[in-house]
């Protein structure tokens, strides 16, 4: 056994009042030992203990901890764990950390603890990429996505559809491998009904990939109008509120304007293409000053009016070009103008309309739910009943699964042989359990023996 | 008397005669010695040879030249092709055949063999010489030497019957003795040893049955042959009989649960689930209304009857009490009694996919000892194990299956990756490849690959040579006639098929839902020339579903890929520390040969294969440098 133990200081650097210092590996309890003055009790599993931790080498105090221990396997690696809880900053962290690499342990690297785990078993491989996506969340609906896919929300759902299509599977091998038996053959009808259910299932699945998406990457959100409408007094206002959670990236697009912001609970990029006014973007027939490349990109456009002057009707043709795109009508300066209620029915290619005054704040509030509505509606409305799909490998998974239960229903349906539909379904098995990471092993026959009086 | 050989086989059922003869075709001096020769493939259970998945087997056996096709056509009774209402990847040819015929046509077949000597004595030891088997000491005292020695001992190993709850009966099958002393040699060598049970019904007069009260089942009307190479003579055909086994038999089976073997606690061994004895019948599934038996003719010459279903360890005077609860079985005497065995297995996870033993070399298994059931099973390892046997003695390059070519072939490599946990038995849904692995095609598939070897006699082959011919000759008519709309909208419009406007090839209507290749081929006038049995089938299954086949080949190839991914002995699985603890383990076991069988060790992950690829590829590196 040659399994390394590794340690890291699991908490950000920096002065704070307590860090982690994390140690898993076979040797844990050992480094543990060796920074603590001789005669001191080994700690008792999973009860937090106060102790004193000295350097192995020199026997000079690095401070005084809470130390807690874990045995495997009922750790979160897998492995044998101890967490050293110690005074924060800037000295005291790296020190430790040290002395427990002098004690025999390596430097951890990044998301090795989380790797263990998945290759222990503890986490699958959703679990495991979630466990970044909680960390690193910038918007609470990532973060709520990502922690119900941590506490198994998404494998869970992605677990049922794989035994139901190995439900399905047993059925087959029962109609294929056991002819003559006590059970009656199973009715083809039957397994048609099964994957159908199967592949509506997993269609509603799939309806929260591309929202689930864009909550990791962000709705691209395009201010758009006539020069002067007020765009950008509306992008400092949307940015200008959020600044607490907003990161300014100008290093990221050298053409727009872009921000990173939360509304309404879900994560946007901002752009204002009004620095490219000289530069290109102008689409002079219409004094639309935008880029087409952007509206192209665009999860939702803000078409900003100044309400004293209303766009011509002309200049609004461009959003039939838009392909389904939801497009807001913000008036901006009300505090300016009588009309406060602008108009925004779909006849006129508008999705909806908002009065907002950047100087009284008046709207913006409706215009950001709006935003959030239009953008992310979808994952409102399942209101957490669903698990949400939140990366390209979840729904590239999910649905080639989805693609081959379908073939392999309309196959039969379509009399073709069993046994040679049934090359569909192993297909979408695999598939899912792509997703999911997980070993590969035909557990079918535990289905039939259990669910059939097989023997003759 | 000392003698020598180049391959010794011990045990005359279908793992040995296979071995045997397949050594012996391979051209080695070959010796088999059993207890009894007059009971050389003997049918120990069911007198039937096939069923799903396992029919396929048989076939695949008689395409590499073996004996158990030839046997089967010879002592067949009755004929089923079980499945047809399905489609043609998973149809199973199936046998009745008479219990006296079948063995004494195994004697014939393997007396036609030269360079085969026969032999009756128990083994009792191996002779090991620094580590190898360097051959076999039988009870008499007689030492035979061999450069390998083929062991397929059934269920003889330290095997126990029990019949009722009582402390059970030494004995390698009924009124046989177990083999204890080679079990206690075997062991000596330094193998994992481990238990299985197996059991077996009773058997009752059929002069004491009232048919009239039964179901009869009559073989299929155009019976097909199991064997490709040689026309055996079939002898009559003769009805199964169907009965059903209801709540008056359950509660006999209830009552008395606490006097059988299996339910007494004198069995420890694991029994099969695929083959429940009654009383798991009963226990598991309380629910069932009924269930059903088959009565199954012994013989032609007897009026004797297997009683299919009732599988059974209890006491003698219940199984009577519950055969006389049978629809039409009232006033039935019993023949035979049922009973259940334990024996010796040895965890096959020590083989190589030769079948020789990873840490014995010499020494090969095949069949029960190696954790099967079934005729077909143990036929298909002893060919494996025979012609590997006659190769290491000719020092050449193994005969190995892979699981793409042969069920066969999936058959060793689950036994070598996966080990077993119950009595192994194939079923098509084991194979990845099922459409490939077709009952239809085995001379394709197999026969080429056993001419290359070695292992076809010179008129085996010149039949195979001929048969390959016939297949390409209809394929090609197939693909070049074009079929008037007036010879071919008749067929169309039985199947309900749109009809066609101008002369169409043959190919694209056979690809049409319905549309047989029978048919097209009578409408489209296909030359008769001397075609040969199910030649039509072979051609047809493959170019009807040619698009899905095609995908399994496309599968099959990138599992090939892998399989070239090559494992040397030496990989220090323990130290690949990016591989998760289970798997190194599992790999440490196991010992896998290329990177696909690590792939089908459950517990080993497609990450850890990933990084076992990378582990291996870095470990390569470090060595070489």
């Amino acid at each position: 056994m040659t399994l390394e133990t590794i340690a890291a200081v699991a908490t950000a650097p920096g002065e704070g009042a307590v860090a982690l210092v994390r140690i898993s590996g076979p040797d844990a309890l050992a480094v543990l030992e060796s920074l603590l003055p001789q005669g001191t009790p080994t700690p008792a599993v999973r009860v937090a203990t106060r102790l004193s931790l000295l350097d192995p080498v020199s026997g000079s105090p690095l401070d005084t901890a809470v130390v807690t221990r874990f045995a495997a396997p009922a750790s979160y690696t897998g492995e044998d764990v101890v967490e050293l809880s110690v005074h924060g900053g800037w000295i005291t962290p790296p020190l430790v950390l040290e002395a427990c690499l002098r004690a025999g342990c390596r430097e951890a690297e990044a998301g090795e603890f989380t790797r263990r785990a998945y290759l222990n078993g503890k986490l699958d491989l959703v679990q495991a990429e979630a466990v970044a996506d909680v960390i690193g969340a910038r918007n609470r609906a990532l973060h709520a996505a990502a922690l119900s896919q941590v506490e198994r929300g998404l494998s869970r759902r992605i677990g049922d559809l794989r035994e139901r299509l190995v439900g399905v599977e047993a059925l087959l091998v029962h109609h294929l491998d056991f002819p003559e038996e006590d059970d009656p053959p199973v009715p083809l009808s039957r397994i048609v009904a099964e994957a159908a259910g199967l592949e509506s299932d997993m269609e509603i699945l799939l309806r929260t990939a591309p929202e689930g998406e864009l909550l990791r990457d962000g709705a691209v959100a395009v201010l758009a109008g006539a020069p002067n409408a007020g765009k950008s007094s509306l992008y400092n206002a949307l940015v200008g509120e959020e600044r607490a959670i907003v990161t300014e990236e100008p290093g990221t697009t050298r053409d727009a304007l872009e921000a990173r912001v939360q509304l309404g609970g879900f994560p946007f990029r901002l752009v204002d293409t009004a620095g490219l006014r000289e530069a290109e973007g102008k689409v002079e027939e219409m004094g639309i000053e935008v880029s087409r490349r952007y509206l192209s990109g665009a999860d939702v456009i803000l078409f900003c009016e100044d309400v004293g002057e209303p766009t011509p009707e002309g200049a609004r043709a461009f959003l039939k070009d838009l392909d389904g795109t939801p497009v807001v009508r913000v008036s901006t300066k009300v505090d300016l103008g009588a009309d406060s209620s602008p108009e925004g029915d779909a006849a006129g290619g508008w999705s909806c309309a908002v009065g907002v005054s950047v100087v009284s704040g008046e709207g913006l509030d409706v215009l950001r739910a709006r935003m959030a509505e239009l953008v992310f509606g979808g994952l409102v409305g399942v209101g957490g009943s669903v698990p949400v799909l939140t990366r390209a490998r979840h729904s590239v998974g999910v649905r080639s699964a989805l693609a081959e239960v379908r073939s392999f229903r309309e196959e039969l349906e379509g009399g073709v042989p069993v046994e040679i539909a049934a090359t569909r379904l192993h297909s979408a098995k695999t598939a899912l359990e792509e997703v999911l990471g997980l070993v590969t092993m035909d557990d079918v026959l535990d289905v039939v023996f259990k669910e059939f009086c097989v023997g003759k | 008397m000392n003698l020598a050989y180049d391959v010794v086989v011990v045990g005359g059922g279908h793992a040995g005669t296979e071995a045997a003869a397949a050594a012996a075709r391979l051209g080695a001096r070959t010796l088999l010695i059993t207890p009894d020769l007059s009971r050389i493939g003997e049918m120990s259970c069911n007198p039937a040879i096939g069923g799903v998945a396992k029919g396929v087997v048989a076939r695949e056996v008689d395409a590499l030249g073996g004996v158990m096709g030839r046997a089967t056509d010879a002592a067949r009774i009755q004929f089923r092709m079980l499945n047809r209402s399905k489609g043609p990847a998973v149809w199973g040819p199936r046998a009745q055949c008479d219990r006296r015929l079948y063995p004494a046509a195994v004697r014939r077949i393997l007396d036609e063999l030269g360079s085969l000597d026969l032999f009756q004595e128990m083994v009792a030891d191996l002779l090991v010489d620094g580590g190898r088997v360097v051959g076999v000491r039988t009870r008499g005292g007689i030492e035979v030497c061999a450069a390998s020695v083929v062991v397929t001992t059934g269920t003889f190993l330290r095997g126990r019957i029990h019949v009722g709850g009582d402390t059970g009966v030494d004995a390698g099958r009924a009124g046989e003795a177990p083999s204890v002393e080679l079990a206690e040699g075997l062991e000596g060598l330094g193998l994992e040893v481990a238990r299985f049970k197996t059991g077996t019904p009773p058997r009752v007069d059929g002069r004491t049955v009232d048919y009239a009260r039964l179901e009869r089942q009559d073989g299929d009307a155009h019976p097909a042959r199991f064997a490709s190479y040689v026309q055996e003579v079939i002898p009559e055909q003769r009805p199964c009989w169907i009965t059903w086994a209801g709540e008056d038999l359950k509660n006999v089976v209830r009552e008395n649960l606490g006097r059988s073997a299996l339910y007494g606690g004198s069995i420890s061994g694991r029994g099969p689930r695929y083959c429940p004895s009654i009383e798991d019948k009963v226990v598991r599934f309380p629910e069932a209304p009924r269930h059903q038996v088959f009565l199954e003719p012994e013989g032609l010459h007897t009026s004797e009857l297997y009683v299919n279903g009732l599988s059974t360890s209890l006491p003698a005077d219940v199984q009577l009490a519950f055969l006389r609860t049978l629809p039409g079985m009232e006033e039935v005497w019993m023949t035979k009694v049922g009973y259940a065995i334990e024996y010796d297995y040895f965890p096959p996870h020590q083989l190589r996919h030769t079948l020789e033993l990873k840490e014995v070399p010499g020494l090969f298994f095949a069949g029960q000892i190696n954790g099967t059931t079934g005729y077909e099973e143990a036929a298909g390892q002893g060919l494996v194990a025979g012609a590997n046997a006659a190769l290491r003695a000719k020092r050449e390059p193994p005969f190995v299956l892979e699981r793409d070519q042969a069920y066969i072939g999936v058959l060793i490599d689950d036994l070598v990756t996966r080990g077993v946990d119950e009595p192994y038995r194939l079923f098509t849904s084991r194979a990845e490849f099922r459409l490939l692995l077709r009952q239809d095609n085995t001379p394709r598939r197999l026969g080429p690959l056993a001419a290359a070897r070695g292992l076809l006699t010179p008129e085996q082959a010149e039949v195979l040579e001929e048969r390959l011919k016939e297949e390409d000759r209809v394929k090609a008519w197939f693909e070049e006639t074009a079929i008037s709309p007036e010879s071919a909208d008749p067929v169309l419009r039985v199947a309900g098929s749109s009809p066609i406007q101008e002369p169409t090839r043959a190919v694209e209507l056979l690809r049409r839902p319905g549309i047989t290749g029978e048919a097209l081929a009578r409408a489209g006038k296909m030359p008769e020339g001397g075609s040969l049995d199910g030649v039509l089938a072979a051609v047809e299954v493959d170019l009807k579903y040619e698009g899905y086949v095609e995908r399994e080949r496309e599968r099959a190839r990138h599992l090939r890929d892998q399989h070239d991914f090559k494992l040397p002995e030496g990989v220090p699985y323990r130290e690949f520390v990016t591989l998760s603890f289970e798997s190194r383990e599992k790999l440490e076991k196991v010992r896998p040969e290329s990177l696909a069988q690590a792939g089908r060790i459950p517990g080993v992950s497609p990450a850890d294969l990933q990084n076992l690829m990378m582990e291996v590829r870095k470990w390569r590196r470090e060595r070489s440098a």
